[in-house]
């Protein structure tokens, strides 16, 4: 009975690996056989799943929920631009310095935002990211709100950019995996369910919560300089915008919060349904909006929770199972 | 220094302004224990009702108030019945998410049937200088603010606390099976609290739009205000907003300044997240939290 269950699990694991296998080969021979079109869509399905994981691990399993996730997209979209435009230094340069300012920004604003609790947090965190808004507008440093364009990206070499954008999105993917497989995938959660019962069995809730900070604010940072080399062009009142959190919020939700599979299968319905959006401007939110509530009403886990009650479907597995 | 003595009033009376915005927002929170994220957005949709109801029937400025609040206390019966009512027991998240996603909804909804043109509201009284002397001037917009502030948050606590719907309402807030058992339907309660906060929202429609210009996108500018009345005053604390609302006007009319009108609304962030930090329950807010 047991070795007949062990050889299921394995012969279910080998499955998973190869079709694991299979996707990502069939990913990265993508853009030789593929369309352009094709290959910018998967682009921003890349990148839309980093920062959609980087918020479910704050909002789903550290209980961190944060509306200002954009004051790193804007600081590393602003790294890139004085970077690379300002200064004509390398790409690569601009996610090394991305990085080591989001880790020091998130040490800094961690020591106010994380003495709030809950809907404080929440608060607290959009409050930062209109400030740096307003401060921004008002830098002479950062050419005030004119902005810049970012013309280094126009000489990119787009299935170069194709690669980094795949690799952002399966290393933003595995950190979530390897995080929550660990010992502290295990703290998370129990401080998700019960913070007091949690600290009670030995849970270091403040290291805890700001290792999972500073790993979110620097993958959304080095996802930023990817989105801004996409977009070429960068001023204060998108890069600080809360669309971008809103995307994230979506993504999650209609994934379903709290799952792995999650994320992924929400960012490519945004990124689908936008770009079909597109076709109808000034409706495309609207219908996201009626999208989102429609969805929290029917089912509140998302597609991927409704689907693990449903039928047990569970890709990654890092629930731990009695 | 008579700027500074103008700012100092300017900033009270604005304050006023800023607690009508909030109180909607508190009250909300303090008897469901739920952020509604819409708030912003649906007294934008409030100042946007009032400019169609005051172009439609002209002139007197209360017909078309109550017009106005007829039409948002409907809005907020259905959004409370049909929506939120529907996911507040599971759990803060699906609640929350449910006003965020109808925030977006309302914005662009703002945005397509009247572009993003600003709008205004002032009239021949809003722009007139009641106060005039050398060291300071009032107009009567912001004297209008302060003033119905003032009555908005007195009548408020006292129909919480000394009417029957009041302590109704009070008792769901405080145990939600208790007050079940008391004969209390909390569902209907929280419907009632939502289109009190509604009826709030609409006010201070009004008095944006009459002291200021607004845009159909204005609405999260205006949360982001309301948010930062109600936790400096203490979430569901209906004198704190008042009183987050004046330390909040006189911190962007103060910081303005002293550091130039760029950065009035930064200094008025930053005093926010300072007092979040230092007294993370609010000034008058008691430690009891949902």
């Amino acid at each position: 009975m047991n070795t007949n269950l062990r050889e299921q699990t394995n012969k279910s694991k080998l499955t998973k690996i190869i079709s694991f296998i299979v996707i990502i080969a069939v990913l990265a021979i993508f853009p030789h056989v593929g369309s352009d079109y094709g290959r910018n869509i998967l682009i921003l399905i890349f990148l839309y799943m980093a920062i959609g994981h980087m918020w479910n691990l704050l909002a789903g399993y550290t209980g961190l929920v944060s509306l200002g996730m954009q004051a790193f997209i804007g600081i590393s979209g602003y790294v890139l631009a004085l970077v690379v435009q300002v200064n004509g230094l390398p790409i690569a340069l601009a996610f090394v310095v991305a990085a080591v300012i989001a880790i020091l920004f998130a040490l800094l604003i961690s020591l106010p935002i994380f003495k709030m609790k809950g809907v404080y947090f929440t608060i607290g965190t959009w409050i930062i990211a209109e400030a740096l808004y307003v401060f921004f507008v008002n830098w002479k440093f950062v050419n005030f709100g004119i902005g810049y364009n970012i013309t280094a990206a126009y000489r990119m070499n787009m299935n170069a950019f194709y690669y980094m954008c795949m690799i952002i999105g399966i290393i933003a993917t595995l950190i979530v995996v390897v995080i929550l497989r660990s010992k502290m995938g295990l703290a998370l959660m129990a401080m998700r369910d019960n913070e007091d019962a949690a600290e009670m069995r030995g849970v270091r809730l403040y290291r805890t919560k700001l290792f999972c900070f500073l790993v979110a604010s620097v993958m959304t940072a080095i996802t930023g300089v990817a989105l801004y080399l996409n977009l070429a062009t960068i001023r204060p009142g998108p890069a600080f915008s809360i669309d971008w959190t809103v995307a994230m919020c979506f993504i999650v939700i209609i994934g379903g919060i709290g799952t792995i599979e999650g994320p992924i299968i929400g960012a490519i319905i945004y990124v689908l349904l936008t770009q079909f959006l597109y076709s109808f401007p000034g409706y495309s939110n609207l219908i996201l909006g009626i999208i989102a509530v429609a969805l929290i009403l029917a089912a509140p886990k998302g597609i991927m929770g409704y689907l693990e009650d449903r039928f047990g479907f569970d890709i990654f597995g890092i629930r731990r199972r009695l | 220094m008579e700027a500074l003595v103008q700012s100092i009033f300017s900033g009270i009376l604005l304050g006023g302004l800023y607690a009508v915005v909030g109180v909607g927002l508190s009250i909300v929170f303090g008897i469901m224990g739920l952020t509604n994220i819409a708030h912003g957005n649906m007294m934008i949709m409030c100042s946007f009702l009032i400019m169609v109801f005051g172009t439609m029937c002209g002139g007197n400025i209360i017909v078309m108030l109550l017009l106005a609040v007829v039409c948002v206390v409907v809005f907020g019966f259905l959004f409370q019945n049909f929506l939120v009512n529907k996911v507040i027991d599971k759990g803060a998240n699906p609640a929350l998410l449910v006003t965020f996603g109808i925030s977006i909804v309302i914005q662009n909804v703002l945005t397509l049937i009247f572009g993003a043109d600003s709008r205004s509201l002032q009239n021949a009284f809003s722009t007139k200088n009641i106060v005039s002397t050398e060291w300071l001037s009032i107009s009567g917009g912001y004297l209008l603010d302060f003033i119905v502030a003032v009555i908005v948050i007195l009548a408020l606590s006292f129909f919480i606390k000394n009417t029957r719907i009041g302590r109704a309402i009070r008792a769901s807030s405080n145990d939600v099976r208790a007050a079940e058992l008391m004969g209390v339907n909390t569902k209907m309660m929280y419907t009632v609290t939502m289109c009190i906060a509604m009826v709030t929202a609409c006010i201070a429609g009004l008095l944006v739009g009459q002291t200021f210009v607004f845009y159909p996108y204005s609405g999260p500018q205006y949360l982001i205000i309301a948010f930062g009345v109600v936790v400096i005053g203490g979430m569901g604390s209906i004198p704190g907003t008042l009183l987050g609302g004046i330390i909040l006007g006189l911190a962007q009319l103060l910081g303005s300044h002293f550091f130039g009108p760029g950065y009035q609304v930064f200094c008025g962030y930053i005093v926010m997240l300072i007092l979040l930090t230092v007294c993370p329950a609010g000034l008058l807010g008691n430690a009891k939290r949902k």
